[in-house]
């Protein structure tokens, strides 16, 4: 546990930071605008320049904030439920089987689209089923996870790829998830998103005492009265709900839920009562922060912030691999 | 005499290894009972039995007269703490945190906050195994025999009038396992809790246990009073050894060469 004051200056500093970077993201592009005339053009009057950023840029903004925040907490919950510090959404499969049945709906039953996170969700539910299934012997070894998750995942990513391939890339709907572009995100999209996305934080949120004692052993924790696979039915509900969603929103990102969660737990420590939400926060800022470097970078083109996860999270998952080998063994 | 556990054709098997064998047996209320027997004989299957972590496949358990598989999870717990041989904790978890642990039975997961009975509980816990001192620091900076008084604070935060330990002084320094044991003796006679222990070594048993249980492939062998109990014989057949015994001050020692 980190002393209060760590805390508290970890969730200011995180909050001015993500406000900072709110206002780099909304000037990044053709449009500019100061502070001050986004303020008025928000609340005061109608501004031209103003009202264009908000329909273009705004939903992107918070949807790369909100999906940010729900995949990171999906990473928390995982590590929990799993006892491992390196399981997240996108490397062992929930994010591939998601968005493989995403991808589905999208390619032949377009008109579902609304409803598109449920159906995610059980794709998401069903690759973790397998995980856990085919890499449980009595208990769960982090690095036999793993690996399991690794194939998991690169079937269902193979399955997506097949899918998009077959139909033809005009299925743009579909071809927006295989490759996590929220370039043209719009305000529904942004709803859906939060009509799915805020209840499972709540979900997650009410989950931390449950993830703080399976930090326990499993038989102390029953010793205590808890039922310890109801309460691992209960936290990966919410992290497959979690990680699901924002996967049909913006579409897999692998590492987010592996980076934030292991920063997060060195500056304000292992308790879920203050992890979750912090991780919310510092999820928002980082996927927010990949969007807009991605956007940036290599100006007038755009590189999704999925591929800068992906090529900031790999080495990151080969420092924490290696460490974990070393302590277990 | 009463009872708090009884225990009637008990049978457990892990597929065709058939690990308890009709096994009946009382445990007696406020004393200290130990389960002794070789590695393998079933005591950490029955432990498992007794305390809800497996469900027998046939015969019945009860706990003052009724069935635990009709007990509720949190109600067992309120009635019966645990403190099982290997442990883990987060390693920046603080002292007195863990042992609010011992509190999840008494709330519920929507409204944790703690009342004053909580804190109540959690300091005594923590007065009676003496780690008052320690409660800021993290799990992972005490030694092995601290940490070990700490696992059974969390247990005493339980307030329950039973307590199960699981070979409490395993990898623990001669030092370090007489503290425990002598802890564990202050816990019956001053504040009347009955313990349920199992134990390797056969002198402390036989040294701090009011009663003890002798099991060999899934049976109970031999129960009562140690210095009553213990003979040559019996060692032999609980362990296949041949071991001499030797009386100080009355009470009966065994050489373990």
């Amino acid at each position: 546990m980190k002393s209060k004051s760590r805390t508290i200056s970890a969730f200011i500093i995180t909050a001015l930071l993500c406000l900072g970077l709110f206002v780099i993201a909304v000037n990044t592009g053709s449009l500019k605008a100061t502070p001050r005339q986004l303020f008025s053009g928000l609340f005061i009057e109608y501004d031209k320049t103003v009202a264009a950023i908000y329909d273009l840029r705004f939903p992107r903004i918070f949807i790369a904030m909100l999906g940010g925040a729900a995949m990171a907490v999906s990473g928390v919950l995982l590590q929990a439920v799993m006892k491992n510090p390196l399981a997240d959404p996108g490397i062992i499969g929930i994010s591939s089987g998601a968005s493989f049945t995403a991808v589905l709906i999208a390619a032949f039953y377009p008109q579902l689209f609304f409803v598109t996170p449920v159906f995610a969700f059980f794709g998401g539910g069903f690759a973790c089923f397998l995980v856990f299934f085919l890499s449980w012997k009595g208990g769960l070894d982090p690095l036999r996870l793993i690996l399991v998750g690794v194939a998991v995942n690169a079937m269902f990513t193979g399955l997506m790829s097949c899918f998009n391939s077959a139909t033809g890339s005009e299925y743009t709907g579909a071809a927006s998830i295989v490759n996590a572009n929220i370039t043209m995100k719009t305000w529904a999209d942004l709803k859906t998103l939060i009509c799915y996305a805020v209840p499972g934080l709540v979900l997650a949120l009410s989950a931390a005492k449950r993830c703080d004692l399976l930090g326990l052993e499993d038989k102390t924790v029953r010793s205590l009265g808890v039922n310890v696979n109801g309460s691992r039915l209960f936290i990966s509900f919410a992290a497959c709900l979690l990680a699901s969603i924002s996967t049909a929103v913006i579409g897999p990102i692998s590492f987010l839920g592996l980076i934030v969660p292991h920063i997060a737990r060195l500056l304000v420590g292992s308790s879920h009562r203050i992890l979750i939400p912090y991780t919310m926060l510092l999820g928002a800022f980082v996927f927010l922060l990949a969007d807009t470097v991605g956007r940036r970078i290599a100006y007038p083109y755009e590189i999704s912030a999925s591929m800068i996860m992906s090529v900031v999270g790999g080495p990151f998952f080969i420092i924490l691999l290696r460490r974990s080998v070393k302590k277990n063994g | 005499m009463a009872e708090v556990f009884e225990i009637d054709k008990l049978n457990y098997s892990y597929g065709d290894n058939h690990v308890i064998k009709d096994l009946s047996v009382k445990i007696p209320e406020g004393k200290i009972t130990t389960l002794i027997g070789a590695n393998g004989c079933g005591k950490s299957t029955l432990f498992d039995l007794i305390t809800k972590n497996l469900k027998p496949r046939s015969g019945s358990i009860k706990l003052k007269g009724k069935d635990i598989s009709g007990i509720k999870l949190r109600d067992f717990a309120k009635q019966v703490a645990i403190v099982h041989q290997y442990n883990t904790a987060p390693d920046d978890m603080t002292v007195k945190k863990l042992i609010g642990y011992g509190r999840t039975p008494h709330k519920s997961f929507i409204t944790p906050g703690s009342t004053e009975e909580d804190e109540e509980k959690i300091e005594l816990a923590m007065k009676i195994t003496n780690t008052e001192d320690y409660k800021d620091k993290a799990i992972s900076q005490l030694s092995g025999g601290m940490r070990q008084r700490v696992w059974i604070a969390m247990a005493l935060a339980q307030d329950t009038k039973i307590l199960f330990l699981d070979e409490p002084t395993t990898y623990l320094d001669i030092r370090y396992q007489l503290e425990i044991l002598r802890l564990v003796k202050r816990l019956k006679t001053e504040y009347n809790i009955t313990v349920v222990m199992v134990l390797h070594d056969i002198d402390q048993s036989l040294y701090y246990s009011d009663e003890m249980i002798a099991m060999k492939d899934g049976r109970v062998i031999a129960q009562g009073e140690p210095e009553k109990m213990i003979s040559q014989e019996l060692i032999k057949e609980v362990y296949g050894v041949e071991l001499r015994l030797t009386y100080i001050d009355g009470k009966p020692f065994v050489l373990p060469i």
